[in-house]
């Protein structure tokens, strides 16, 4: 399963996740209460950051933020209609800083390191009758079935074309979705064949 | 137990297919991802309480870093992003649109509808504009003005809800959790 | 091997008030059992009964002496399936946790499971499977890495579902070498008479009851001819059946 790691190590995938993760909360709440020189500083420094991740590390990160573009255009056009353009900077650069570190903590923190943070998270849930080893079960569990289903969405949307001249509209959903549930029942029985999920 | 529990996984799973999958011509010539229709039927098919749990555990693998939200999004980013208030309402629209199909005893089509159309736009609304008001920097006023282009496609994705989870109870009547 | 009998007395299975099972009293001790029936005769549901993954509606089955559907814990240890289609069997992501998955249910540690896991894989020659990613394997490999997370666990009798029906002829001929070599009791459910052909006894089940039961060479010639004379008639169009 692809995930967003980044390629490359940098130093900060030796830092542990719960520090970045708390860092992370810290730097969002200090970017509402920040203005002027202060949060171009902040801008800064995100940039830097990133940039010390090397060329390709960098570029992974600002492809990261492409899904902003939307956001930041509609923005500045909506200042423009206001006639304040410059109320947009501080938008745009607050949802920059803060999205920009948080892709970061992502990019250099793997995986199985979160969810053995999560698992030790939910760990007081126990007591409301959440057993933590369910819960890696059951990221496992996605992790197996989305290359597998989507795997079988492709082979429907196949068996369709091949009989009709149409794109597969939303009724190939219904197969999807009734082979998923099919799915549940027959693995549920293959986690029962090894000893449950208890 | 171990149903509840592939249930709940495959759901996940489901929600993060229904992204991925090259989109979907609903009416002809307006395609849209089926995401948020995977969160709707989690809800109307899975029952309350299963759904949420569903959900939740596709909204904390995207947390984790996972792209599998659409368009291959994912990462801490998103909840300090615009759409922050849709992802963290995303278990409770769940939530209530399974609670709708369980407690409203009509036929399950109606019942689909009416959930989808409270759980899924209703109250994922009441979250995921706060939070586009919030990390905009706009009113909520505003921040409504600029979800209401995405009312047209939510609906459309209600009616799906109920067509799909109409053609379960016929189809497969004891997998429809909600009802059971 | 004797002494992990598998014993169903009176046996009947129905869902949904639909018979699938009537009437089955078997006692199955031979090393090598072949049950063989066409496509909706009660086959896999035997077989989920006599696993206990699913408890008859009337009768008793015993595995070792243990009701299997209750004593789910001790059965880990006596009975291993083989589903027909690996991915509904395969839980994990990758063939490391696959495999480590069967030995920590059965108490082992996490870390003692995934040395294990590792042993096992070495032993087989395929070492560089331990991260591999379960979807990239080809059909055969999938079912291959299913049968060892089963080995793994050291069951004393394999539950078999059609195990050569989605091979090709070479991942037949590696399963069928592999398989031979075992010294587990297999139980081998299959429509084809030539996937149970070399077993030390046959069963034939039609409608959910036992046809036949005997030694492979009778049991397969009657069952041979019975399916050549329905394939000749023209009933496959009747719903209630």
């Amino acid at each position: 399963m692809l995930t967003l790691t980044s390629p490359v190590r940098t130093w900060a995938h030796g830092v542990r996740a719960w520090v970045k993760l708390g860092a992370l909360c810290l730097w969002t709440v200090a970017l509402l209460r920040i203005d002027g020189v202060w949060l171009a500083g902040a801008v800064v420094l995100v940039l830097a950051l990133a940039a010390s991740g090397g060329r390709v590390f960098l570029a992974q990160w600002l492809a990261m933020l492409r899904p902003l573009w939307p956001f930041a255009v509609l923005i500045t056009l909506w200042q423009l209609w206001l006639g304040a353009p410059l109320g947009a900077w501080p938008i745009i650069a607050r949802l920059g800083a803060a999205v920009g570190l948080a892709n970061a903590v992502t990019m250099t923190t793997e995986l199985a390191e979160i969810i053995t943070l999560l698992t030790r998270l939910a760990r007081p849930l126990a007591r409301l009758g959440l057993n933590p080893k369910v819960l890696g079960l059951s990221v496992a569990l996605v992790l197996r079935f989305v290359p597998v289903m989507l795997l079988r969405y492709d082979q429907i949307a196949l068996a369709f074309r091949a009989r009709s001249p149409r794109r597969p509209g939303w009724r190939i959903l219904m197969p999807v979705l009734l082979a998923a549930l099919d799915d549940a029942d027959r693995v549920a029985e293959a986690l029962r064949a090894r000893g449950g999920a208890g | 137990m171990e149903r509840n529990l592939t249930h709940i996984a495959l759901f996940a799973a489901l929600i993060a297919v229904l992204g991925l999958i090259p989109k979907i011509d609903l009416i002809s010539g307006v395609p849209i991802t089926a995401q948020s229709l995977g969160i709707m039927l989690c809800g109307t098919v899975l029952g309350a309480k299963r759904g949420f749990l569903a959900v939740v555990l596709f909204v904390v693998l995207v947390a984790a870093g996972l792209p599998l939200l659409s368009g291959g999004r994912g990462g801490i980013g998103l909840f300090v992003g615009p759409s922050a208030g849709y992802l963290i309402g995303f278990p409770f629209a769940a939530f209530v649109a399974g609670l709708v199909v369980e407690r409203w005893q009509v036929r399950v089509g109606v019942a689909a509808f009416a959930g989808a159309i409270l759980g899924g736009i209703v109250v994922l609304y009441a979250f995921g504009i706060p939070g586009m008001a919030l990390a905009l920097g706009k009113t909520l006023p505003e921040a409504a003005l600029l979800a209401t282009p995405f009312l047209v496609g939510d609906l459309i994705k209600a009616v799906l809800a109920a067509l799909v989870t109409q053609t379960i109870a016929q189809a497969r009547p004891g997998a429809l959790l909600s009802r059971a | 091997m004797a002494g992990s009998g598998i014993e169903l007395r009176g046996v009947g299975y129905s869902v949904a008030g639909k018979a699938i099972l009537t009437g089955i009293d078997l006692h199955l001790t031979e090393s090598r059992i072949g049950i063989v029936g066409r496509n909706g005769s009660g086959k896999t549901s035997l077989l989920r009964v006599m696993a206990g993954l699913v408890a008859p509606s009337v009768g008793t089955v015993t595995v070792a002496g243990k009701d299997p559907a209750r004593d789910r814990r001790a059965m880990l240890a006596q009975v291993g399936i083989l589903f027909q289609n690996p991915d509904h069997q395969i839980l994990f992501p990758t063939v490391g946790e696959e495999l480590a998955f069967g030995l920590t249910q059965m108490g082992q540690s996490a870390k003692a499971a995934r040395m294990a896991a590792r042993a096992l894989l070495a032993n087989e020659g395929r070492a560089h499977w331990e991260s591999a990613a379960t979807h990239t394997l080809s059909q055969g490999q999938r079912q291959y890495l299913c049968l060892l997370a089963i080995l793994a666990m050291q069951p004393a009798t394999l539950l078999l579902d059609e195990p050569f029906a989605a091979l090709d002829l070479p991942s037949q001929a590696r399963l069928r070498r592999k398989l031979a070599g075992l010294g587990q009791q297999i139980i081998t459910i299959s429509h084809d008479p030539e996937a149970v052909a070399d077993c030390d006894r046959v069963i034939w089940l039609e409608g959910g009851r036992v046809a036949m039961d005997g030694p492979a060479g009778p049991v397969l010639a009657a069952f041979t001819g019975e399916m050549a004379r329905i394939g000749g008639l023209d009933a496959d169009a009747d719903l209630a059946s």
